[in-house]
C-alpha cells in the first residue's frame, strides 16, 4: 500500500495568519477568542463571543481582480494552501498537474455573502445583485480557487459533513492517493461563518457559550465559534523522497463512522467506531496512541460522550495517553475545525510539546481523563489521532504518526 | 392552576404527545420523555407563544423543573409589563 506523507502546512485562525503563528500561540496556550468586531452589540442574546480572525485585510494577501471572486471562506482557503504549497516545495507542472486533487471540507460554504445578499433584499429591499454572488458564495468555491491559482487538473471537490468536514476530506484524499488515481492532494478544511444569521441560529440551538469555551471542565457551558482555514500537501512518500521534501509526518489511516441516532445528540458508541477504525487504517495498536486532539466542544453532552468514547477505545490506555482541545483557542471552526487542530497535533509529535486545553476550572467526574489542563506540556509524541464528531451523527478520525 | 402554568402545559403536552394530566409542577422534561433537540423546540414554542425571550439560565434542560420553567416565563412576562 502507499504510504501517505504531509509535506505542506498552512493555516490561518484567530491565533494568526500562518501556521507557524497558529502554533506559536496553541505552544504559549492564548485564546483567539473575544468580542465580535463585526455585529453589534445587542444583536446577539448571548455573549457575543467567537474567535474571530483580527488585523486582516484581504487586500494584502489577494490583487483586486482575485478579491472580487472570493468570499472569505476562499481567501482563507487560498491563504493556507498557498502557504502549504510553498512549504512543500512541490511542483504542479506537466504531468504532476492532473495528478493532483484538491479536497476542501468546509460546513456553511459562503455565508457571509449570502448574508450581504439576504441583508440587501430583505432588510434594504435593493432588486440588485452583484453578478458575482454565485462565484463567491457557492459550496465548492474553495476547491475551484485553489485549483484554479495552483493549475491543478485533478479532482477537485468540496466535502461537506459540518464539524466533521476537513476530516471527511483528509479521508477522501488518502483514499484517492492510496488508489493510485492521484499522486498529490492539497486538502484542509475553511470556514468563514461569523455572520449575524449563523450566529443567531446558533443561539436559537441553545449551545453557545456566554462566557467562553472550557472544554472537559467543570462548569462548561457550551461551545464559542470560530473562523479560519487548514491546508496540506500531501503526497506519497516515494515521491517525497525522491525529491528530497521535507517530510512533517505520517498521514497513517482515517477512519470514519455514522451514529445513525439522533440529528443532534453525539454517540459514544458512533465516535468510538471512527477511531477504531483510523486506528485499524493506520496499522497502529491503541498503545501507540500518545495525544489525542479532541473534538471537545465544551458542550456538557460531547465532552462527557467524547471521553467515554476515548475509554471504550484506548482501555487501560486511556490513562497513560493526553487528550486535548485546542477549541478554547481558535475556537470551533465548524468545517475547517479538524485541519486547524491537524496543526496541533503535527506541532506535538513535532517539537515534543502537546497544547494545552485552556480555561479548565477542575474536574468533572463525567469527564476523567489527563486534558493537560491550562499550561502546554513536553511529551514525546510519536503517534496522535484527531477527532471530528458534526451533528448529524458523522464521525471523522485522521491517524497521523512520526515521518520515516 | 394559572393561566400561564396551563398555556405552557398544553404546549409542552402537544411537543411531546403525552396527556396534559401526566405533567407536574415537579416534573422535569427529562421525565416527561423530552430531550435534546425537542427540549430546545419545547423552549422555543413557549418563546413563539408567550413573545418572549427565555435566557439559557433560566432554562436548564438536565434537571429544570417545568414548575422553574413557568416561574421563568412568568418572570419574563412581568418584566415585559414593566418596560
Amino acid at each position: 500500500m502507499r504510504r501517505i506523507v504531509i509535506t505542506g502546512m498552512g493555516a490561518i485562525c484567530a491565533l494568526g495568519h500562518d501556521a507557524p503563528s497558529v502554533w506559536k500561540a496553541m505552544t504559549e496556550g492564548r485564546s483567539g477568542i473575544g468580542p465580535i468586531h463585526h455585529i453589534q452589540p445587542g444583536q446577539l442574546r448571548n455573549g457575543g463571543i467567537a474567535a474571530e480572525i483580527t488585523d486582516y485585510d484581504p487586500a494584502s494577501f489577494f490583487d483586486e481582480a482575485r478579491r472580487a471572486l472570493l468570499d472569505p471562506f476562499s481567501e482563507y482557503a487560498l491563504i493556507a494552501a498557498n502557504e502549504a504549497i510553498r512549504q512543500s516545495g512541490i511542483s504542479f507542472a506537466g504531468e504532476a498537474a492532473a495528478r493532483t486533487a484538491v479536497v476542501i471540507g468546509t460546513g456553511a460554504g459562503g455565508e457571509n455573502t449570502r448574508d450581504e445578499m439576504y441583508q440587501r433584499l430583505y432588510g434594504e429591499h435593493q432588486g440588485r445583485f452583484h453578478p458575482l454572488g454565485i462565484v463567491r458564495m457557492m459550496t465548492n468555491a474553495p476547491a475551484s480557487q485553489v485549483s484554479i491559482v495552483h493549475g491543478i487538473t485533478g479532482p477537485a471537490f468540496v466535502v461537506a459533513s459540518a464539524c466533521a468536514s476537513s476530516n471527511h476530506a483528509f479521508a477522501q484524499a488518502a483514499m484517492m492517493i492510496r488508489s493510485g488515481m492521484v499522486d498529490a492532494a492539497v486538502v484542509g478544511g475553511t470556514e468563514a461563518c461569523i455572520t449575524l444569521g449563523t450566529l443567531r441560529a446558533w443561539e436559537a440551538m441553545r449551545v453557545l457559550a456566554p462566557d467562553t469555551c472550557r472544554p472537559f471542565s467543570a462548569g462548561r457551558r457550551g461551545l464559542v465559534l470560530g473562523e479560519g482555514a487548514g491546508m496540506y500537501v500531501l503526497e506519497t512518500l516515494e515521491s517525497a523522497q525522491a525529491r528530497g521534501a521535507n517530510i512533517l509526518c505520517e498521514l497513517a489511516g482515517t477512519g470514519m463512522s455514522s451514529d445513525a441516532g439522533d440529528i443532534a445528540a453525539p454517540s459514544d458508541i458512533g465516535a468510538a467506531a471512527a477511531m477504531n477504525m483510523a486506528l485499524r487504517d493506520a496499522g497502529m495498536s491503541p498503545d501507540e496512541v500518545d495525544y489525542i486532539n479532541a473534538h471537545g466542544t465544551g458542550t456538557v453532552a460531547n465532552d462527557s460522550t467524547e471521553t467515554r468514547a476515548i475509554h471504550r477505545v484506548f482501555g487501560a490506555h486511556a490513562r497513560e495517553l493526553v487528550v486535548t482541545s485546542t477549541k478554547p483557542m481558535h475556537g470551533h471552526a465548524l468545517g475547517a475545525g479538524g485541519a486547524l487542530e491537524l496543526v496541533a497535533a503535527i506541532g506535538a509529535i513535532r517539537d515534543g510539546i502537546v497544547p494545552p486545553t485552556l480555561n479548565y476550572l477542575g474536574p468533572d467526574p463525567a469527564c476523567d481523563l489527563d486534558y493537560v489542563p491550562n499550561v502546554a506540556r513536553e511529551i514525546n509524541v510519536h503517534a496522535a489521532i484527531s477527532n471530528s464528531f458534526a451533528f448529524g451523527g458523522l464521525n471523522a478520525v485522521v491517524a497521523i504518526r512520526r515521518g520515516p | 392552576m394559572s393561566t400561564v402554568q396551563q398555556e405552557t402545559f398544553d404546549i409542552i403536552a402537544k411537543q411531546a404527545k403525552i396527556e396534559l394530566d401526566t405533567i407536574k409542577p415537579e416534573s422535569t422534561l427529562k421525565d416527561l420523555g423530552i430531550a435534546s433537540l425537542d427540549a430546545i423546540e419545547v423552549i422555543f414554542d413557549i418563546e413563539e407563544h408567550f413573545n418572549i425571550n427565555l435566557p439559557n439560565e433560566d432554562t436548564d434542560l438536565e434537571n429544570g423543573t417545568v414548575g422553574q420553567l413557568v416561574e421563568a416565563i412568568e418572570r419574563q412576562l412581568a418584566q415585559k409589563t414593566s418596560e
